[in-house]
């Protein structure tokens, strides 16, 4: 107890050593995104200039910009929809997925699983112009619902096996205490499965949730007016406007885009490590 | 009331055979025991009782009814575990809960027969605490109250003490065999530990490479062991075996000789003795030995001795103590002697 309270002086170096690593690091990482939050908060001739500005002067131009002359609302709720939809889908459908291929025995079993897996190995190009005429066939261009099974079918893979992997931790006896209990299967996925596996759930749907964040691709093919922008294609809308670029409004919007992302991700990182690399050293 | 007979069950998983020709015949009310080594075939037994396994061939039929084709959920049986598997995301008591509620049992009953169960196994005051925070005693009262708590028709334990320190195992394996006395319910219970096998069972089914080898009450067991197998597996230390040729009654060893046997058996054979059987004495002639090890326990004292390269353990009284290395003589009870088959290991006498 008492070694505790006073360190030895080299154990104080030691950590003293260690913050200022740890500093450094958290100061390389999160100075970009003060970069960003000052350029966006700074009137648009301050950006190009011949010298460096420290203390620019503070500016709501593209604030104003972003929420009155462009329709900034509308693309964070095709976001929000597309996302939170996708991740919903997602969730739906890889729970039974990833349970059966965590529990049942049949035959294909390994293949099957793999086969989901193989949708991620692909670049997503390859298939951008196939899915862009199903979706043609489909009149399903141009809307928020497609981006929504867009996100979905990319991110399906990456979510199951994410599950499965925590699902495959979970002790077998669990289930055939609940099976001798007299639950049926459906009972046991609902009341002892999915609670165990909870916190697997929840970082897989972060992940998902952040691969739709950042997905441009796909979003760029499928919505062509503005209707069904996002976030990220209308930061890349940005760059092309008739105003030429327009800095500070870019780095708002992508400090916007980054925010919520990244306040999850500190909520829940204890569970995030351990979902990725459970999902990279099991898968 | 439930009667449980297996009738030629046999298991195998794409030709590797799990359990081979098992006939049972489990009285109601009795509590029986399946002992045998790790991978003899005795869980997997137990788990196609449970109906958590489907035997390959064979019929297993409770109080009547053949069972093979009805699920796991609706045989009515109640499991114990070893790992306990409680569910972890629930209360203790929201865990003795769930197999009322999965059975749609009335739910103003509930909390009486909880509170019952969780008095049965003295858990009342841990009922609102989450698996995690109980020690691995207590996780094993919940799970047993679990099991109690809905009164099945039939008991499975497999190995449900395995996980516990020796003092907590002893005293649970009291109140377990107290619990299945004052509920009267027929009990099957899986252990590679021979002592909660004889301390528990009404009759032990001693098992061996998905076979059964002898079913007996502990006595006929330990006095009556039908082969080497047995012999060598019951009794702490086991019966010596002690390979050695027998011709015209006597048997002899390097380091061994024992007259007055049957002479109708001759050539090689195994001689069993139980360390409790032999005396030390000055003019013993069965066995000279020396000395190799000498362990005292407290309440008695085993002697290794070495006879030419075989190792004879011996219990001996509390105070016996001597050099190692110095001679020693020992009788062996010629009435409780046992002569085995050298090939089969079937017991000859």
């Amino acid at each position: 107890m008492f070694s505790s309270k006073q360190p030895r002086s080299g154990a104080r170096e030691n950590r003293f050593v260690r913050y200022l690593v740890l500093a450094s690091w958290a100061f390389f990482c999160l100075a970009p995104v003060v970069w960003f939050l000052s350029i966006g908060l700074r009137p648009r001739t301050e950006i190009i200039t011949a010298s460096p500005i420290y203390w620019p002067t503070f500016s709501l131009d593209a604030w104003n910009m972003i929420w009155n002359d462009w329709p900034m609302a509308h693309y964070l709720r095709n976001s929000l929809l597309a996302i939170c939809g996708s991740v919903v889908i997602d969730l739906l459908l890889a729970i039974p997925a990833a349970y059966s291929l965590a529990r049942y025995q049949y035959r294909g079993r390994e293949d099957i699983g793999f086969y989901i897996l193989s949708t991620r190995m692909m670049a997503p190009a390859i298939v951008a112009i196939p899915i862009f005429f199903l979706f043609k066939h489909l009149s399903l261009l141009d809307s928020v619902w497609a981006l929504m099974l867009i996100y979905a079918a990319v991110n399906l893979s990456v979510v199951t096996w994410i599950i499965r992997s925590y699902m495959l931790d979970i002790p077998k006896e669990l289930e055939d205490a609940a099976r001798t209990d007299g639950a049926s299967d459906l009972r046991i996925l609902l009341e002892i499965i999915i609670p165990a596996v909870l916190p697997g759930i929840i970082t897989a749907g972060v992940i998902a949730a952040i691969f739709a964040v950042n997905e441009f691709l796909f979003t760029l093919l499928i919505a062509s007016t503005k209707s069904a922008y996002t976030l990220s294609v209308a930061l890349a809308n940005f760059t092309g406007g008739s105003d030429g670029l327009i800095y500070n409004a870019i780095a708002l919007v992508s400090f916007l885009a980054f925010t919520p992302v990244f306040l999850v991700v500190v909520a829940i990182q204890k569970h995030l490590s351990r979902g990725l690399t459970m999902g990279a050293v099991k898968g | 009331m439930a009667r449980i007979e297996l009738k030629n069950i046999q298991k195998d998983w794409a030709g590797v055979i799990g359990v081979k020709d098992v006939d049972l015949d489990i009285a109601d009310q009795e509590f029986l025991v399946l002992l045998g080594p790790s991978g003899c075939g005795k869980t997997t037994t137990m788990r196609m009782i449970a109906g958590l396994e489907h035997p390959s061939s064979g019929t297993i039929t409770m109080d009547g009814q053949i069972v093979n084709d009805v699920e796991a959920r609706d045989r009515d049986v109640a499991m114990v575990f070893q790992g306990y598997a409680l569910y972890p995301n629930m209360t203790i008591y929201e865990n003795v809960r769930f197999p009322l509620r999965m059975r749609q049992v009335p739910k103003n009953e509930h909390d009486q027969k909880i509170r019952a169960a969780a008095e049965m196994v003295e858990l009342t005051d841990y009922l609102e605490r989450k698996p995690s925070a109980l020690s691995g005693g207590q996780r094993q009262r919940a799970a047993l109250a679990r099991a109690i708590v809905r009164e099945p028709r039939l008991f499975l334990m497999d190995e449900p003490l395995s996980n516990l320190d020796a003092k907590l195992r002893q005293s649970m394996r009291v109140q377990i065999k107290h619990i299945q006395r004052q509920l009267g319910i027929t009990t099957i219970y899986v252990t590679h530990d021979q002592i909660e096998a004889m301390t528990l069972a009404d009759r032990i089914v001693i098992m061996q490479a998905g076979r059964i080898q002898q079913i007996g009450t502990p006595d006929q067991i330990y006095n009556d062991p039908a082969n080497i197998f047995v012999a060598g597996f019951i009794g702490s230390p086991p019966m010596n075996l002690i390979e050695g040729d027998l011709r015209d009654g006597t048997f002899s060893a390097p380091g061994i000789r024992v007259d007055g046997l049957p002479a109708t058996y001759k050539g090689q054979i195994y001689l069993g003795v139980r360390p409790e059987d032999c005396q030390i004495t000055d003019n013993a002639e069965h066995l000279r030995g020396e000395v190799f090890g000498v362990e005292p326990t407290g309440d008695m004292t085993y002697l290794t001795l070495r006879a030419g390269d075989k190792m004879i353990e011996i219990k001996a009284n509390r105070d016996y103590r001597a050099p190692l290395g110095s001679d020693e003589r020992v009788n062996f009870d010629t009435e409780r002697l046992y002569l085995f088959d050298f090939e089969t290991g079937e017991r000859l006498r």
